[in-house]
């Protein structure tokens, strides 16, 4: 027995005396040096009976440890499946993994395409000073192939490093740091990310620490892809928000009923489609013998196109009870859409007054599909005026005027109703359209324009994009 | 919608193919023509021969494209505008305003 081993010998008697495993004699007798060979004998029996012991407690911490990482599965699952924000899933995650791996510092770590770098998430346990040395700026990130992280985006393989000191792809994040390990975050087969432990320990973690760290790296993966999904069904949510808005606004400006304005009869219908056009069209008791006529059609859609109807609509309604001239109205209504709008967004209209007292029509189309009179055989179109209204500056506007006669039919459309388009790709057309407003003469105003839209969207096909249908008729009775 | 783009003597040509539908495409357009523009082209054609299809956003598209090249004391012409397009124009009345060219040819030579 050596002079170094004696009080080795002696520390681990007076253990197992503590523990009642080996007399208090036994134990003197060692520390003093004069142990019996029996005594030494006891000894390493009882000292083999606790080695023993120490692989089944080895065993039983083993066991202790996944018993503990199923149970924070289970905890992180319950999270999971609750309602939480991301990052508070995110700060779950990276916290209860501490049971498991412990760790000083803990990163989730992104890869950002568009810059080829990646960018800090979420971080625990790193000081504001530390992160700002790697980028002078909170947000840290490092270029995908750099540092210990970059390393793992790039190969898509994990990282045990017992001392960072000695590993040249390390970057210094965090002072205290002596070890790392490092895991891919993959979603599907793309490595999306990396999930990064620290200690201030040399060795602290180890191979059997990765598979752990492989589940928690998933659980992430999970979480984020949630977070993406909830992301894109809350800008659809937004999108049919902003569109439901739009409808409103759209049908709040249609006229509800239609006004008396004997001898004629007032009809018109409009149909949306799901994405909301800026169709539009209106008829405005001006006084008592005179009624406004209008139509008019946004190019674009949504929240934009509904806005600038009711601009239209607006100040086509203030400067319809001025006493300007028709065509004067247009070249103010024009002005004034022009400064609201970019020139790419414009609108096509058509106003008239009729008069009843009269029976003239007084008109000017800014570039709007002509309306027609029709009758009995003939089609008037009703295409004098200028330029669409909206994409250019001081526009001049004619107008004209049309004696009207009994039975007369005027037929006011949108490009909607001629340019609906069946499963061959041919469009319904002005033709097709007059044909109908002669085989429905004999209706009311408002049945021919129901009758009228059903047939146009009778032979409207699926396939094609559709726009929004708009149909008025106004009818000498 | 697909655009190409070159140049032909002092003329900057650009040919458009297609369905021209506006919205969110027609960067692609605005930037070619922001860029020609600040290389100094002032002189512009467009190449409608391809177009099979166009509503009231790709007609805006071509009213943006015409008032940017106005704005920077230039002009673009149109080309080749098939027979929709004609009636397109004709309708909104932008027909007094767009110069338009039965031939890529004759747009350029009128320059």
């Amino acid at each position: 027995m050596s002079a170094n081993s004696a009080p080795d010998f002696a520390e681990i008697a007076e253990r197992l005396a503590e523990l009642g495993r080996l007399s208090q004699q036994t134990a003197d007798s060692l520390r003093d040096g004069h142990a019996n060979p029996e005594q030494l004998q006891l000894l390493l029996e009882v000292s083999r009976e606790a080695l023993k012991g120490a692989a089944v407690l080895e065993l039983v911490s083993e066991a202790d440890r996944k018993r503990q990482e199923n149970e924070t599965f289970f905890h992180i699952g319950l999270k999971l499946s609750s309602a939480l924000e991301p990052d508070e899933l995110l700060r779950t995650i990276v916290e209860s993994l501490r049971r498991i791996v412990d760790y000083d510092a803990a990163g989730i770590l992104l890869v950002n395409r568009a810059t080829n770098r990646v960018d800090e998430d979420f971080l625990l346990g790193y000081e504001r000073s530390d992160s700002q040395r790697l980028q002078k700026k909170f947000k840290s990130s490092v270029p995908i192939g750099k540092g210990l992280v970059g390393w793992v985006v790039q190969h898509g393989e994990p990282v045990v490093v017992p001392d960072v000191s000695v590993d040249e792809r390390y970057i210094r994040a965090r002072d205290a740091t002596r070890s790392e390990i490092a895991v891919p975050i993959i979603s599907g087969t793309e490595v999306v990310g990396c999930l990064n432990l620290e200690s201030d320990q040399l060795g602290r973690f180890s191979e059997r620490d990765l598979g752990p760290l492989r589940t928690f790296a998933s659980l992430v993966s999970v979480v984020l892809d949630r977070a993406h999904f909830h992301r894109e069904m809350m800008d659809k949510k937004r999108l049919e928000e902003e569109l439901s808005v739009a409808r409103r606004i759209q049908l709040s400006f249609l006229p509800v009923t239609m006004p008396n304005f004997e001898p004629f009869d007032l009809g018109g219908m409009n149909f949306p489609t799901l994405e909301v056009g800026g169709d539009y069209y209106d008829f405005i008791p001006i006084t008592p013998t005179d009624l406004g006529v209008a139509i008019g059609d946004v190019a674009s859609k949504g929240v934009g196109a509904a806005i600038l109807m009711a601009s239209l609509r607006a100040s086509l309604r203030l400067e319809s009870r001025s006493n300007y001239a028709i065509s004067t109205i247009l070249r103010k209504v024009n002005d004034f859409l022009f400064d609201a709008t970019s020139p790419e967004r414009f609108v096509t209209a058509f106003y008239g007054v009729i008069d009843r007292r009269n029976k003239v029509l007084t008109y000017s189309n800014a570039g709007h599909n002509p309306p027609f009179i029709v009758r009995a055989r003939q089609a008037i179109p009703l295409d004098t005026g200028g330029l669409l209204m909206g994409s250019f500056q001081n526009v001049g506007y004619q107008e004209a005027r049309v004696d009207l006669r009994p039975g007369d039919v005027i037929v006011f459309y949108t490009d909607g109703v001629t340019e609906a388009r069946n499963e061959h790709g041919e469009e319904f057309g002005v033709d097709r359209l007059l044909d109908l407003v002669r085989a429905y003469k004999d209706l009311g105003a408002m049945d021919m324009v129901r009758r009228i839209c059903r047939e146009v969207q009778r032979f409207e096909s699926d396939d094609f994009l559709q726009d929004d249908l708009t149909l008025s008729i106004v009818k000498w009775q | 919608m697909k655009l190409s783009t070159e140049k032909r003597d002092d003329i900057f040509l650009m040919t458009l193919k297609g369905k021209i539908m506006g919205g969110p495409e027609s960067a692609q357009f605005h930037q070619a023509l922001k860029d020609a523009i600040a290389k100094g082209e002032r002189k512009a054609v467009l190449d409608l021969g391809g177009v099979e299809w166009m509503n009231s956003s790709g007609l805006g598209l071509l009213i943006s494209g015409f008032t940017t090249l106005r704005n920077a004391g230039g002009e673009m012409k149109l080309a080749r505008a098939t027979e929709k397009i004609q009636s397109l124009l004709i309708i909104t009345k932008l027909i007094t305003v767009f110069e338009t060219h039965d031939t890529v040819d004759a747009a350029v030579a009128s320059f």
